[in-house]
């Protein structure tokens, strides 16, 4: 399918934007996202591609925060306000959509909880069109919201993942077989927070092996790098 | 509406439908590994197993 020239754009600033969100993993760098608002744009309004970014990318964009690497930058949380503002899910969202907004609210709250009740992370939107799906959409789903994928969160998207674990590492050779590195790195992200995961799978040596055949994309090395602190967290 | 403002508008536009897009993507065309590529896999990653199973159905074609 042929993209357009704005989703060419968008997508190029998705994967500086996950460059920086890596940096930051690895390293404990700042991401300056208000820097990036002033600077990214070339065609629309100030920050749009920028903001648009912000909301691509999801949670994953206060994913060094979340993990304690580095504290919340109250800059960097006005941004991602900003871009949940801009970017509301449509009335005829798609799930994915509508799971990474609230996903997005509910990452501010935890980080900037609100001096009174104002603010709430909205409801949750259903899993239920995950309800008996086949293991390969099912893997395909959860690895487009693997941003989501956190400890000690639970909503009814990672209840349905822990009800299948076999199919989503079913889901995750299905990916690497294929070469589709994005989707294999998210599910691999999953699977480090899923009990019951068969010891064959060898998840952490494919996660390594994602990395290096996949890894040139941003996306790929974050949902990896991801993938790999949870897993050393889980170990702790 | 001035020209800047509708060329705003529709920029804007165009943003929600990419993000939209971006946010809900098909599932990307894949090249099938072949099983011995596998193999290698598996035998550098220690006890992994689980890639050396039967090769997953390819689509058919027509």
């Amino acid at each position: 399918m042929k993209q357009s020239g704005t989703s060419i754009r968008l997508t190029g600033a998705v994967q500086d934007l996950a460059t920086e969100v890596v940096s930051a993993l690895r390293g404990g760098d700042h991401l300056r996202l208000a820097e990036s608002l002033s600077v990214r744009d070339e065609t629309g309004p100030p920050g749009d591609l920028a903001l648009a970014a912000v909301r691509v990318l999801g949670p994953d964009v206060l994913l060094p925060a979340v993990l304690r690497i580095v504290p919340p930058d109250p800059d960097d949380l006005a941004v991602v306000r900003k871009a949940v503002d801009a970017f509301p899910p449509s009335a005829d969202a798609s799930p994915t959509s509508r799971w990474s907004h609230w996903a997005m609210r509910h990452t501010l709250l935890r980080l900037d909880p609100p001096l009174d009740d104002a603010r709430t992370d909205g409801t949750e939107p259903g899993a239920g069109w995950l309800d008996g799906v086949p293991w390969q959409f099912l893997t395909h789903q959860l690895a487009v919201l693997a941003p989501l994928a956190l400890p000690a969160d639970d909503s009814a998207l990672t209840r349905a993942a822990r009800h299948r674990p076999v199919d989503v590492a079913r889901g995750f050779v299905r990916a690497v077989r294929r070469r589709d590195w994005l989707q294999a790195a998210g599910a691999g992200r999953w699977l480090t927070l899923l009990d019951g995961v068969p010891d064959t799978l060898g998840l952490e040596g494919g996660l390594e092996f994602v990395a290096q055949m996949g890894g040139d994309d941003p996306r790929v090395a974050l949902q990896v790098q991801a993938a790999q602190l949870l897993r050393a967290g889980a170990a702790r | 509406m001035t020209p800047t403002e509708a060329l705003i508008t529709e920029t804007t536009e165009v943003h929600c439908a990419d993000v939209e897009a971006a946010l809900d993507p098909v599932e990307a065309d894949g090249t099938f590994r072949d099983s011995r590529e596998c193999a290698a896999l598996a035998l550098s990653s220690g006890t992994t197993s689980l890639l050396l199973s039967p090769p997953t159905p390819r689509p058919k074609k027509g």
